[in-house]
């Protein structure tokens, strides 16, 4: 069975690029632009992983990744961010891993691949 | 570790205290404050723990123990000495309709930080609490803030075990950092900060589940308590969060010139819980976040002066007393290399990452297993000048970054850890 990812991004073009990346990888990929959506999406898709923006209208990756530990405690996510400043807040740590985004999608696919390759 | 002692199964609570508690019958929240001679500080920490209650917890009823191993009468003195508690009116704090019972008590059995530990949790047993902190007798730097920080993810978003997380000092906790989160962190493939921070929150299943084990008469009764608690918070499926305190202000110690018997007790309770808990470890691959509450302030702990030709004098000096002892227990290679770094001149002194963390697991391997002829005592002891050794690289190496930045190698020397968890896998095997 497939694997599905759930990206949450506000940036159309970047979700389309990683739809189209990481469903190459042979992942089912669905999609949310806002924290709010993300959240209704982990309870009803229950998603494998999460890849998470942090910069987005209305709440924050930040603080969507606090609310994800309180309803999916053991759910993998790894913040994909423009920026890396944010990975020294010390909210980042409940984060699986921190990808800075660019052009070359290798290290968050082969985290993805780590990732779900663990056992508890 | 010692083999247990009988009068750890005993109670810890005396008679006129359990008399006491079942007069009070039961509370929702247990504070509990272990103290050796605290009587100073101690008198601030009940403080902020009454405020942290009548703040964040109105509706609740709460009960503070103090469990004492040293003199009962000057920390009940302390007590008294809050006297008419006007400190609510000044923090602007509304006090409760009915007074905080605090209780200062002297545990019973093996003298040690467990035992205090102990006795709160059998405080709250017989309270029937829902949930408790536990707070460092000696801090002079908790707030109110911190009850709700350590009792509320219990509470109220259901987490079994709620551990600190600090701002520290880059130098600040090395026994932590190069050892004690590193392993917590591959062995049992969860990233918890603080493994053996003194303040931590917990629920009622967590109490009973400490309580059930054999463990109180060893040497966990005393430094081991911290990191015994978080291990078996892991290793027994409890929901662990971490709560952001900001700073925790102590008495810091150079890592070269005070190592107590903490550093002996600390890795020799690790270790043990190894072999405890090794159908666990053997099976983890990877590690995972643990989730984390509060909010950050930009607060710089106060700088630490650390003696790197010190740390690295006493690695070079010890060689030839632990010469018989390495030879046993790391494996040739890691031997053969670490008497190249003990050649090495202090201005191009490192010993490799990698190295350090083959060679603790070469520790871990000879102390659980014991083939070897060596003691317990024997191994941990000439683990010291290494622990000094990779001690003083890291103090090198994070020199002239920040805080942020050094954190950012102990997270990379963690996944090093991590990566070669297979070479302790096979040595195990």
């Amino acid at each position: 069975m497939k694997k599905k990812i759930l990206v949450v991004d506000d940036e159309k073009n970047i979700r389309l690029l990683l739809d189209e990346e990481l469903t190459d990888e042979g992942y089912e990929v669905i999609m949310a632009d806002n924290g709010e959506t993300a959240l209704k999406m982990i309870e009803e898709e229950k998603p494998d992983i999460v890849t998470l923006d942090i910069k987005m209208p209305g709440e924050d990756g930040l603080n969507i990744l606090r609310k994800i530990r309180e309803i999916e405690y053991d759910l993998p996510v790894i913040i994909c961010s423009a920026y890396s400043v944010y990975k020294s807040d010390f909210s980042a740590v409940a984060a699986d891993h921190y990808v800075v985004k660019s052009s070359d999608f290798d290290e968050l696919k082969n985290k993805i691949k780590e990732i779900l390759s663990y056992e508890p | 570790m010692s083999n247990s002692d009988m009068s750890g199964n005993k109670p810890a609570i005396d008679e006129k205290t359990e008399t006491r508690l079942k007069q009070i019958r039961s509370a929702d929240i247990i504070i509990g404050i272990p103290s050796y001679n605290n009587a100073k500080s101690i008198g601030r920490v009940i403080k902020a723990a009454e405020l942290g209650l009548a703040k964040y917890f109105p509706q609740h009823k709460g009960v503070i123990i103090v469990s004492e191993g040293g003199s009962v009468e000057e920390s009940r003195k302390s007590v008294e000495f809050l006297g008419d508690k006007r400190y609510f009116e000044n923090s602007f704090i509304s006090r409760p309709s009915s007074e905080t019972e605090i209780i200062v008590t002297k545990y019973r059995g093996p003298s040690g930080k467990g035992t205090a530990v102990k006795a709160i949790f059998e405080a709250g047993k017989i309270l029937n609490t829902r949930a408790g902190c536990m707070l460092d007798a000696d801090l002079r730097s908790i707030s109110p803030e911190w009850i709700e920080l350590l009792i509320a993810p219990v509470i109220k978003k259901n987490f079994g075990f709620v551990a600190p997380y600090y701002s520290r000092h880059k130098y600040d906790g090395t026994i932590t950092n190069m050892i004690a989160f590193p392993l917590t962190w591959a062995l049992y493939g969860r990233r918890v900060r603080q493994p053996i921070g003194g303040d931590f929150g917990f629920s009622s299943e967590l109490i009973e589940s400490l309580l059930s084990k054999e463990v109180w008469g060893s040497d966990i009764a005393r430094f081991g308590i911290d990191i015994w608690m978080t291990t078996v918070a892991i290793c027994e499926n409890f929901r662990i969060c971490q709560s952001f305190l900001g700073a925790k202000i102590h008495d810091e110690k150079d890592p070269g010139k005070d190592l107590s018997p903490m550093f002996r007790q600390v890795v020799g309770t690790i270790f043990s819980l190894m072999d405890i808990y090794k159908e666990k470890w053997l099976q983890v691959k990877g590690s995972r976040p643990t989730a984390i509450f509060g909010f950050e302030s930009e607060f710089a702990p106060k700088p630490i002066d650390v003696d790197i030709e010190n740390l690295i004098d006493k690695f070079r000096e010890s060689v030839p007393r632990y010469l018989p002892v390495w030879e046993k227990a790391l494996s040739t290679e890691n031997y053969d290399k670490i008497m190249e770094v003990a050649k090495m001149d202090t201005d191009h002194f490192e010993l490799p990452i990698e190295l350090w963390v083959k060679s603790l697991y070469d520790f871990a391997f000879a102390y659980t297993k014991r083939s070897n002829g060596l003691s317990a005592d024997e191994i941990i002891e000439s683990l010291v000048p290494v622990y000094y050794a990779v001690t003083a690289s890291f103090v090198k190496k994070a020199q002239n970054l920040d805080c942020h930045q050094a954190e950012e190698i102990i997270n990379q020397q963690c996944a090093v850890f991590e990566k070669l968890k297979p070479y302790l896998v096979n040595r195990w095997a």
